[in-house]
């Protein structure tokens, strides 16, 4: 061959590797190392030539071999690129240029060539059994072959890359797409399935998503309900009160809440709580709206009950909030007094109740609200039907939390005029009664005294007549008359000793000897005669001692003389005009182990002089009364081991007092007991 | 003589009245027996011969007054009676005019009072 034929063949050569690049383009590597390495062998006339590719750390590099007269080579390129290792050494940076070796009995001249700088893209070899192998121009076509493997393979490697990379994200893209739909459809279904009519709107307040729930209910489309449609589910009645609340909710920019009807799907009305919540992105600036209608029928319809059983039942109620301000009347209430619930709501009650009446009943208020204690209070209401006050008791009793703060107050309101009335009717018929049995029995101790003192004086009037029958006989019978003479002085003091027997009557011991609280019973006294004094216009007024000893007698009796001596001190102001007619009852502790109980009353009082014979049996200053009122008394409290007096007040009228031993302790009780 | 004096009969649980009683009666010229109770003038001999009764109306623990008057209609002895009492009430009188009594005396009653109802019951004067 001459050199210009084989110069000729070089540039070929050259020309035909410089060429490989474009036909590598969107190759793998695999593709472009065998092309490159039957471009070579047939260019060269190799009788071997091997490639590999440096894998990514940790994976197998890729390798190709050509190998003269064989038809597959793939199982064989790994067993050379061992081979090679093995014969020159592990680093392939220090692979001598050109070697000879025998391989399979045969020398072989080996040309090694990196594969980039360093060879770190990989390493290309030719072999031949050519004594001349390799000539300058082939050893050029070589380093020109590999620079080329060293682009093709850079750039089919950053490809392949791309393409995993590509595949990749793809494979991660299509993983989260599904795991996106999973859960995106999760989501549908929860929104889809929860028992409430979930909604979401638009900053202007138009609808922008219903759930299925919520369109299945109202039984309208999406498309049916879509910005303002939704409100001709509505009832009519409430739209405007709705939206209103709405638009309030929206320009406060927080959480809040209406109540209006809602048309199901059947056209039955039922009532629903509407809450919305603001949706805020992280600058706090409100994007959307979500909320949520609850139904509330049966609430309402239990509500609704209620108010029917407050407003029907034939009672007068109210209720007020925990710091005391009325918050409900009912209207039978508002009824009555014939005033507005605007104008009894918070402290516009007091208007209701008789001027008079208002600061007390304000005080109790407000002292029952501070303390929690039950408030009852007897007043004068507003009587609207007939324009008068009439008689009420209210009574309230807190509602407590379990802390026991009060919650709220529950109060009714009852008129008992009539009752009032006809308990005081009642009271002077008692008074009335009890005055008549007085009397009556005045008048059987009348007829009984009568009686016992009318017996002896039978016998005196007809001893003393038969005795002047007999003196005046002819002849006289001085026999006789002597005899029925002495009769007559027999049944006068028979007729003494009745009186002294009457006297006994009062002091007898059937007396109890029980231990008795005198102010107990002459707070019972005052009780039963209260009727009394008050028609009569009489004040009473007591001052009973706190610490008054106990006494022992007999408490009927002791109530008997503290029930005439108020009844005397009534009698004897009955007739007093132009000054109070006042009657003070005291007690207290007496000298010497004592109690004392003082009926003062602004009577008429009595004679100084006379003073001494009150006491006396039927000794009286009254038109009508026997005048045994005091003698009995005397002998009830002489009975106790007392002692009853009266006096001349410094001002009008006159003051009664008794003095009793208070309980006696241990044995003298056995004693008095025993005595009596 | 004797036999022509009427007998006056009293009836009155009073011993004072029983023991003075017969002595004005005597003095007036009566007859007169003193009984305690009505059941012993009943049982007596007196019954049938007594024309006028002197009678207590309240005798606890027997017969009263008007017991016996009643008692005496049934038996048809028709004797007139002068009822005397101590209890004062002025009701009782009318009610015991209206049924038959010749009088009713409340005690003390005087020796005139007396003899006026007596004669008056014995139809003499």
């Amino acid at each position: 061959m001459g050199e210009t034929e084989r110069l000729k063949r070089c540039i070929n050569d050259l020309i035909g590797v410089l060429a490989l690049p474009a036909i590598w383009t969107g190759s793998d590597p695999t593709h472009v190392l065998s092309t490159l390495l039957e471009a070579l062998r047939g260019m060269l006339g190799l009788d071997l030539v091997y490639a590999r590719m440096n894998g990514p750390p940790g994976e197998a590099p890729i390798e190709v071999a050509r190998v003269a007269g064989a038809d597959t080579f793939t199982v064989q390129a790994h067993e050379i690129g061992v081979m090679l290792d093995e014969r020159l050494g592990a680093d392939r940076r220090n692979w001598p240029p050109v070697t000879r070796n025998v391989i399979d009995g045969t020398e072989v001249s080996i040309v090694t060539m990196p594969l980039g700088l360093q060879g770190e893209i990989g390493a290309l070899m030719a072999g031949s059994g050519r004594a001349d192998f390799p000539s300058e121009t082939e050893r050029l076509v070589l380093g020109v072959a590999a620079n080329q493997a060293a682009i093709g393979l850079r750039e089919a490697r950053l490809l392949s890359d791309q393409k995993r990379l590509a595949t990749e994200l793809d494979q991660r893209v299509a993983r989260r797409t599904a795991e996106l739909r999973a859960s995106e459809h999760n989501l549908q279904l929860i929104i889809n399935t929860i028992p409430a009519l979930a909604w979401s709107a638009r900053l202007d307040g138009s609808a922008e998503f219903f759930n299925q729930h919520y369109l299945d209910y109202v039984g309208l489309s999406a498309e049916q309900a879509r910005d303002w449609d939704w409100a001709t589910a509505v009832h009519p009645d409430d739209r405007d009160g709705l939206f209103a609340t709405w638009q309030a909710i929206m320009a406060s920019g927080n959480p809040g809440e209406g109540e209006a009807r809602l048309r199901r799907s059947d056209g039955e009305y039922r009532w629903f709580l509407f809450r919305a919540n603001p949706f805020r992105d992280e600058n706090g600036h409100i994007v959307k709206w979500y909320g949520i209608n609850t139904d509330i029928e049966a609430l309402r319809q239990s509500e609704l009950n209620l108010r029917q059983m407050t407003e029907t039942i034939p009672e007068m109620l109210w209720s007020a909030t925990s710091d005391g301000a009325i918050d409900y009347c009912n209207a039978r209430l508002l009824d009555y007094t014939g005033c507005s619930a605007e104008a009894v709501m918070g402290s516009g009650w007091t208007k209701l109740l008789h001027p008079d009446d208002v600061e007390q009943t304000a005080r109790v208020w407000i002292s029952c609200v501070t303390t929690g204690a039950p408030y009852r209070v007897e007043v004068r209401v507003f009587h609207h039907a007939d324009g008068t006050y009439r008689w009420c008791v209210t009574n309230a009793r807190p509602l407590l939390d379990q802390q026991g703060r009060i919650l709220k107050w529950h109060g009714t309101l009852v008129d008992m005029h009539d009752w009032k009335e006809a308990q005081e009717a009642l009271r002077n018929t008692q008074a009335e009664l009890a005055h008549m049995t007085r009397v009556m029995a005045m008048g059987e101790l009348t007829a009984a005294i009568a009686h016992e003192i009318n017996q002896p004086l039978s016998g005196i009037i007809t001893n003393a007549s038969t005795s002047l029958r007999m003196l005046a006989g002819d002849p006289p019978n001085v026999d006789g008359a002597l005899e029925t003479a002495r009769r007559t002085i027999r049944d006068a003091n028979r007729a003494s000793d009745v009186i002294t027997r009457l006297r006994g009557l009062y002091s007898k011991k059937e007396a109890a000897a029980e231990s008795v609280d005198l102010n107990e019973a002459t707070r019972e006294v005052i009780a039963l005669s209260l009727g009394v004094v008050q028609k009569d216009g009489v004040i009473p007024r007591t001052e009973l001692a706190v610490d008054l000893p106990r006494v022992t007698g007999d408490r009927v009796q002791l109530q008997q003389v503290v029930l005439n001596l108020v009844r005397n001190a009534l009698d004897a102001m009955s007739a007093v005009e132009g000054r109070p007619r006042e009657l003070l009852i005291r007690t207290g502790r007496d000298e010497g182990d004592r109690v004392l109980l003082t009926v003062q009353d602004t009577g008429v009082g009595f004679q100084r002089e006379s003073a001494d014979r009150l006491f006396d049996p039927f000794y009286t200053t009254k038109t009508s009364g026997m005048g045994i009122g005091l003698s009995v008394s005397r002998s009830i409290i002489e009975s106790h081991h007392g002692r009853l007096w009266a006096a001349l007040n410094d001002g009008p009228g006159a003051t009664f007092s008794f003095s009793i031993p208070c309980e006696p302790v241990g044995a003298r009780v056995e004693s008095l007991v025993s005595s009596a | 003589m004797i036999a022509t004096r009427s007998l006056v009969s009293v009836v009155d649980d009073d011993p004072s009245v029983r023991e003075s009683l017969p002595d004005l009666l005597h003095e007036l010229g009566f007859a007169a027996r003193a009984f305690v109770s009505a059941e012993e003038f009943l049982t007596s001999d007196c019954v049938e011969r007594t024309g006028c009764l002197i009678l207590d109306i309240a005798m606890p623990g027997g017969m009263s007054g008007p017991d016996l008057q009643h008692e005496l209609m049934l038996r048809r002895r028709q004797i007139p009676i002068i009822f005397i009492t101590a209890n004062g009430d002025p009701t009782i009188r009318p009610r015991l005019l209206a049924q038959g009594a010749a009088a009713c005396l409340f005690k003390p009653f005087s020796d005139t009072a007396l003899l006026e109802a007596i004669n008056a019951a014995l139809g003499t004067s």
